[in-house]
Parts: structure tokens; C-alpha cells; sequence
């Protein structure tokens, strides 16, 4: 297959995953919240792990386009959570929470598809299989997400199935971005490092400020950690083995 | 130093790096009174060290063995969680502290003593690789504890320990540097077939000292966007001031 194609196929897997966070929603009003907690400690997990083994194959060179890369990438998700009004949000009230709270979740959650595009895509780039672990590893937290948005939605008239449709849409920006950034990053001589450095600073900005800031208050502080450093050592041993 | 035994030097080389680590509570100087907000920006801080740390010492396993690294990392969890357990039984004061901030206060030393453990062996082990590199690697070393003296300082001094006790600590947490340096740089085999192990437990240890006891503080009283960004800070900020000085 072209190398291109392996890019868009896993992707789109990866975009594809929210319509798994709805299921539970079949039988029941809303997911416990523990649950919520313990995908976002595995999610979290698997992003930290993510952005490990991508900061691993970066780091032997150009320490400033490196950094630069990661201010911007931090940078950038703060200022999603500012545009859209989620820097403070709590997960934990799942239910009568405002539609509009839902539809910023997915905005934002839009606009974080450009970190996970572009981690793909410098992974990919970096080695096919290896992009294929970071792929799907970023796939596990629009689980938790589409459950949430399934009990918050739900009182907007919206039935799980039209949810999970509108998060994969809403996802669809990491397909374009890992598209952009697999193509783009190596005909750019010097660009390399400031990709690499902008999907590591974004990927454990993203995980502690919106996954494991969650968690904590959603499961008990131990099992979360331990969930988090199963994933996350789970993702460095993989990492080694494909690349 | 010609005169003295090869010995002699890499006790010294890594005395003079635990001593560095003691300059890690010297920001704390400058602080008088503690919020409880500044507490957790303080853990906020300490996370983003320790996380950006054991990057560091994975990445470094990695070379010698990743798989060896990992299984030291399980041992490095089991260890903390052990300890929580062990301290979770008693009732312990330091200072005037007690409670849930004596257990972190004594948990935090533990820690980042027996992390020091491993880079220790890391130091002897560079040693025997080529004398003339000594220099650098004591000076790469001693800069790096800095950070990790802050990072204790960071969990001590808000807590109530004096400067002086914050210090005291940091380089009290670093003398196993030179004490482990000594027979890993003379059986540089034996210690070299085991410190993957040791830089997988270290940096598991800390990793789950960060995720279970740190950064749930830092979230509990400190403003959300504010604890993540200094976490996400410390860490990039770490991993490439380790990488590069």
C-alpha cells in the first residue's frame, strides 16, 4: 500500500473510535462516571506514551526548533480552551448539563484534531508501524469523550447514534492533519523539529490539563495513576518493538 | 587532581554533584509565606520535573535494554506503592507537619534518594567509559540535580521545612551518587548488566510518586489551566535541559 494511504487509512481509524464511547448508552441514562475516569487514565496513559516515543525519535537534534515546537504546541491547546470556553469545565456533572457545553466540547475537541494529526503524521514519518501505534493510541480518548458528550447531548434531543456521527466529524480535522504534516514536513528542509516539537509539547500539555485534571476527581487518585502508568509503559515498550 | 587514586576522584566528582543538588532550594529564599494555591503550583512544578526526569532515565535505560527498563519500572511502582502503605499506617510528623504532609514530605526524599541510586551507577559506569570525559559528565550531572533539588524543595518548603532543612535534604537525597559511584565505576561490568533495572525503577518510582501523590494536589487547589501549564512547562523545559547541558 502507499505510504500515503497507510496515513489516511489509520487516521481515519483513529477518528473513527467515538461511536464505541456511545454504546454503553444504549442500556443506561448515562456511563458511571467512574468508568469516564478510568478511560481517561488509560487515554491520558496512552498520550503521555505517545508523546515519549515521538520526543524519542526527535532528540538528538536542533534543541531550539525543538523547544520553539513545543511552545507553540502547548500554546496552541491553551488558547483552544480559552476560544472555547472549556479552561475550566468539569466532567464530573454529567447530568443536566447545558447542550451548548456538549457542542463546545466538540468544538474544541475539533481543534485538538491538529495536535493528534500532526503526531501522526510526524510518526509516520518517522516509520509506518510506529505511526500505526500512535495512531490508535490517540484513537482511545475519543472513547471517554463520546460518552460524556452521549449523556450531555441527550437532553438536546440528540440520540447517541447522531452523537457519535457528529464526534467523528468533529475528528475529521486529524485525518486532514496528519495528510498535511506526512506530506508537507519532509519537502520543508528544517520543519521536522518544530513538528516534532509541537505534537510533544501539545500531546502532555492535552493529557494533563484535559484527561488526567478529569480523572482525579472521577476515580480514586491511585487507580488512576496506576491505569496512567500501565498505559503509558504499555505504549514505550510497543514503541520500541515496531520502530 | 593527578595525584589522587581514580578512586578518590569519582567520590569526589559525585560528592560535588549531591552538593549542587542542595542549590535547588535557594528560590526558596525568596518565598515567606505559603498559599495553599502556591502549594500546588509548587506540586505542579515538582510533577513537571520529575516527569521530565524519568524521560530522561527511560530514554538512557532504552539504550542498555528497553524491555530491562520497563520490568525496573515495575519494580520502581511497587516500591512506592509499598512505601505509601508502610507510611499510610503510621502516624508520622515532621517539623509540624503530619498527616497526609509528613507522608509526602518523607515520601518525596525517599524517592528522589533512592533515584539517585541509579544515577549513581550511571555516574561510575560513564567514568570507566573514558577518563577524560569525567569533567563534563560530573558538571552535566551536578547542573541536573539543581532541577531535582527544586523539585524536593518544591514538596518540603511549602510544607514548613526550613531553607536550611530543604537543602539539607536535597544533598542528603543526592549522596548516593558518590557512594554508588565508587563500586560501579570499579566493577563496571557487574553494575552495567543492572543499571537498566535501576533507571527503570527510578524513573517508575517517581512517575508514580508524581501521578498519585502530586499532580491530583496540584489540580485540588491550584487553578486548573494554571497547574497544567506549569506541569507541561517543567517537563519540556526538563527533558531538554537534560538533554542538552
Amino acid at each position: 500500500m502507499e505510504p500515503v494511504l497507510v496515513v489516511l487509512l489509520f487516521s481515519t481509524l483513529a477518528a473513527f473510535t467515538a461511536p464505541l464511547g456511545v454504546i454503553p448508552l444504549r442500556r443506561r441514562r448515562s456511563v458511571p462516571v467512574a468508568w469516564i475516569g478510568w478511560a481517561n487514565a488509560l487515554a491520558a496513559g496512552f498520550m503521555l506514551g505517545s508523546a515519549y516515543v515521538i520526543a524519542e525519535t526527535g532528540l538528538h537534534a536542533h534543541p531550539a526548533k525543538l523547544a520553539a515546537g513545543a511552545l507553540l504546541g502547548i500554546g496552541y491547546i491553551h488558547l483552544t480552551h480559552r476560544v472555547s470556553g472549556t479552561g475550566d469545565l468539569d466532567l464530573n456533572r454529567l447530568d443536566g448539563m447545558d447542550p451548548l457545553y456538549g457542542f463546545r466540547i466538540l468544538f474544541l475537541s475539533g481543534l485538538h484534531g491538529a495536535t493528534e494529526g500532526v503526531a501522526i503524521g510526524v510518526a509516520m514519518l518517522h516509520d509506518l508501524p510506529f505511526g500505526i501505534l500512535v495512531a490508535l493510541a490517540m484513537a482511545v480518548h475519543n472513547v471517554p469523550e463520546a460518552a460524556v458528550l452521549g449523556s450531555v447531548l441527550r437532553s438536546a434531543g440528540l440520540g447517541a447514534g447522531r452523537t457519535a456521527g457528529l464526534a467523528v466529524a468533529a475528528n475529521l480535522g486529524q485525518v486532514l492533519l496528519a495528510i498535511v504534516s506526512f506530506s508537507v514536513v519532509p519537502a520543508v528542509p528544517g520543519l521536522l523539529p518544530w513538528a516534532i516539537g509541537f505534537a510533544v509539547g501539545g500531546l502532555t500539555y492535552l493529557a494533563i490539563s484535559e484527561l488526567l485534571s478529569e480523572a482525579y476527581g472521577q476515580a480514586g487518585k491511585r487507580t488512576i495513576a496506576l491505569m496512567t502508568i500501565v498505559a503509558i509503559g504499555f505504549v514505550v515498550l510497543l514503541g520500541g518493538i515496531v520502530s | 587532581m593527578s595525584g589522587l587514586s581514580p578512586v578518590v576522584v569519582v567520590f569526589l566528582y559525585g560528592l560535588a554533584t549531591a552538593l549542587a543538588t542542595g542549590l535547588g532550594a535557594l528560590p526558596f529564599a525568596f518565598v515567606r509565606t505559603v498559599s495553599p494555591r502556591l502549594l500546588a503550583y509548587a506540586n505542579a512544578v515538582a510533577s513537571g520535573l520529575m516527569l521530565g526526569a524519568s524521560f530522561g532515565l527511560v530514554s538512557e535505560g532504552a539504550d542498555y535494554g528497553r524491555v530491562s527498563t520497563l520490568a525496573g519500572a515495575v519494580l520502581g511502582v511497587m516500591f512506592v506503592l509499598g512505601a505509601e502503605r508502610l507510611l499510610g499506617d503510621r502516624e508520622i510528623e515532621v517539623g509540624a507537619a503530619r498527616g497526609e504532609d509528613a507522608r509526602k514530605m518523607v515520601l518525596i526524599v525517599l524517592v528522589m534518594t533512592v533515584h539517585s541510586v541509579a544515577e549513581g551507577v550511571a555516574i561510575g559506569t560513564a567514568f570507566a567509559g573514558g577518563a577524560t570525559l569525567a569533567a563534563l559528565i560530573t558538571i552535566a550531572i551536578a547542573v541536573h540535580n539543581v532541577p531535582e533539588g527544586l523539585a524536593i524543595s518544591a514538596v518540603l518548603r511549602p510544607r514548613g521545612a526550613s531553607l536550611a532543612a530543604c537543602a539539607g535534604w536535597s544533598v542528603f537525597s543526592s549522596l548516593p551518587q558518590p557512594l554508588l559511584a565508587v563500586p560501579a565505576y570499579l566493577f563496571v561490568e557487574a553494575f552495567r548488566s543492572v543499571l537498566p533495572y535501576g533507571l527503570g525503577f527510578a524513573a517508575g518510582a517517581m512517575v508514580l510518586m508524581v501521578l498519585a501523590e502530586l499532580l491530583p494536589e496540584a489540580f485540588d487547589e491550584g487553578r486548573r489551566p494554571v497547574s497544567a501549564l506549569l506541569v507541561t512547562a517543567a517537563t519540556v523545559g526538563m527533558v531538554l535541559f537534560q538533554q542538552y547541558l
